[in-house]
């Protein structure tokens, strides 16, 4: 079963999704800050990345993912998003967000096991 | 004023005539004055300012004449007459040429000496009607310059640009403003100006220009002319209509905005804050309640509760952050009614360190007082003072190490009662110390992590001592602790 990696602040929302992915067979590994996260993919090469935007400072999400794309690690990408949207700040997969799709904040395990599945097919095909 | 009909002069050496002129002219309802010679007409006619004054031409001092001349001198207004017996044609044009209105000859009749000073006072009106209305015109000449000159001087002085254009298209009025904001040099009045104008300015002067309508109202536009968007300004374009309807031209009122561009961009970035605050917590708990929700997820009903718990936790934060959001809130706008009595500050201190024991207890912290005996009281509201020493100490104990420990020091100056909170905490770094007292600021490092805490709680603190005129001050070192000073004036008022 693929290994999926999470990258989030707040714990709750750590515990809440590896129980969800955890449910549906994923194996799950954590990290509560961008330099841990970018150490558990480096380190554990998981199958696919989970992704806050927002963490100690409001875009290391995305200079996280920037970062992930530089070196070469391309397994797809799954960001989470909060109020982004909601202020304005409307931003879709770019060069600058290089990553496969969002997930916005309250997460339904549904629309989270879906994605996660589909990026995980479309990982296989490649 | 009297009910005189006028005030009238007779100066003449022969007795009898004098006292039956008088007589007359004062049954007819004039004010009479009578001098018997030169010397006492000469006398009267300079001092008041008769209407009109009727003077013999021969008197033994002096020439009725030279009264004359001298009366017209001091009075040009008053109509003198001279009266003669010996009247000839050369004496008559003397006469009016230094200034006689008429010539009497004697002996007159009644009838034709009343007539005579009907005319002069008729005479007399019309002069003063005349110099009156001079006198008008020069007042309102020189109050029309007076105003023109002054509105000049307030158009220029003040900040706003003006700028006014005609329908061709040239430039008829400007003050210093205008060219200052818009940044534009060797500009004159008469020439053409569009094209100097900002393209949003002259886009809505041509709409102007092209309706067939005119409409009396402002077209405003906002524009930056940095890049860097260090000036904003707003234009205001306001036909001008002649008096027939058509258009004249067009006034543009130009203001420096970039100060409430400036507080939008704060006010923008605190509700992106706050939503983003608020959005988190609730995510949080929607996220577990969706899993329980869930029939997919099996869950555990150990796992269920310690959930369920969890949400708890995360909506009790919530409602701390809207507290503290009201009480910010509270001070912005200045809602509640302060309550200033004396306030004794250990007393506050005392209850507050009761009120945090359970949290003291579970990092097995302890606090040490050193407190001046005889401290004096302050006057504040003791709700205010109370928020701001919770604050304190609360930050003092979950950004303590276990077993730390926490000092305070009260002590007095003349007119400051001084606190220092000093904590074996984790510290700060320099910068982080910067940004300690705006809102939603936490310092977020590995040691930070698992603390909760709304990022309201020292700029709450900041904002209480400000409104007191105190001062507050942090010192801190990384790893090893942070003391807190604050002064607070015994008597703010």
């Amino acid at each position: 079963m693929a290994l999926i990696a999470i990258i989030d602040d707040d714990p709750d929302i750590l515990d809440a999704s590896s129980l969800v992915l955890k449910s549906k067979g994923y194996d799950v590994i954590t990290a509560n800050n961008p330099n841990d996260g970018y150490k558990i993919v480096k380190g554990k090469k998981p199958d696919l990345i989970i992704l806050d935007v927002m963490m100690d400072e409001p875009d290391d999400g995305f200079y996280l993912a920037q970062k992930f794309r530089k070196e070469g690690i391309t397994i797809p990408i799954l960001m989470y998003t909060s109020v982004s949207k909601a202020i304005g700040l409307d931003f879709g997969k770019s060069e600058m967000v290089p990553v496969d799709d969002f997930v916005e904040k309250p997460i339904s395990p549904e629309e989270l096991v879906n994605k996660v599945e589909s990026l995980l097919k479309v990982k296989e095909v490649k | 004023m009297n009910n005189f009909k006028g005030n009238i002069l007779i100066v003449d050496d022969e007795k009898g005539l004098r006292l039956g002129t008088k007589r007359l002219l004062e049954e007819e309802g004039y004010n009479v004055t009578a001098a018997e010679n030169g010397t006492e007409g000469l006398q009267f006619g300079t001092i008041t300012d008769f209407d009109v004054a009727v003077i013999d031409l021969k008197m033994p001092d002096i020439d009725g004449l030279e009264v004359l001349k001298e009366i017209k001198s001091i009075h040009p207004n008053t109509v003198c007459f001279i009266a003669t017996a010996f009247a000839s044609y050369e004496t008559a044009i003397q006469a009016t040429r230094i200034g006689a209105f008429g010539y009497i000859p004697k002996p007159f009749s009644p009838e034709e000496l009343i007539y005579q000073v009907e005319q002069g006072l008729k005479q007399r009106k019309l002069i003063l009607d005349a110099h009156r209305l001079e006198l008008e015109r020069e007042k309102n000449l020189l109050e029309l310059a007076n105003e023109k000159s002054r509105l000049n001087a307030i158009i220029k002085s003040i900040s706003e640009g003006i700028i006014i254009i005609n329908t061709n298209g040239d430039l008829a009025y400007y003050n210093y403003a205008a060219i200052k904001l818009l940044n534009i040099n060797n500009i004159q009045i008469g020439e053409k100006i569009l094209d100097k104008l900002p393209v949003h300015v002259t886009d809505i002067v041509n709409k102007i220009f092209q309706s067939d309508k005119i409409m009396l109202k402002s077209y405003t536009t906002e524009f930056s002319l940095h890049a860097d968007n260090e000036l904003f300004l707003e234009a205001a374009c306001t036909p001008i209509p002649n008096p027939d309807g058509s258009l004249a031209g067009v006034v543009i009122i130009l203001s420096n905005i970039t100060g409430y561009k400036r507080i939008e961009i704060i006010k923008n970035q605190f509700v992106s804050m706050v939503a983003h605050e608020l959005k988190t917590p609730l995510a949080a708990v929607q996220g577990f309640l969706n899993i329980i929700m869930d029939q997919s997820i099996k869950l555990s009903p150990e796992k269920q509760h310690d959930y369920i718990q969890r949400s708890t936790i995360r909506l009790k934060s919530l409602t701390d952050l809207v507290n503290d959001l009201l009480d910010i809130s509270r001070f912005e706008m200045k809602t509640k009614e302060r309550e200033i009595f004396e306030v004794h500050l250990e007393e506050i201190i005392c209850s507050t360190i009761q009120m945090l024991e359970l949290e003291l207890n579970k990092k097995g912290i302890t606090v040490e007082k050193n407190i001046e005996i005889n401290l004096p009281f302050i006057k504040a509201d003791i709700n205010e003072i109370t928020r701001m020493v919770t604050n304190l100490l609360s930050n003092a104990i979950k950004y303590n190490k276990d077993k730390g420990k926490i000092f305070i020091d009260i002590s007095s100056s003349k007119n400051y009662v001084e606190l220092k909170v000093r904590d074996t905490g984790i510290g700060l770094k320099p910068d982080e110390k910067q940004k300690l007292f705006s809102e939603f600021y936490r310092a977020k490092n590995d040691m930070t992590r698992g603390i909760s805490g709304t990022g309201l709680g020292l700029s709450i603190v900041k904002r209480i001592v400000d409104s007191y005129f105190g001062l507050i001050e942090v010192e801190s070192e990384y790893g090893v602790g942070t003391t807190f000073l604050i002064k607070l004036p015994i008597n703010p008022n």
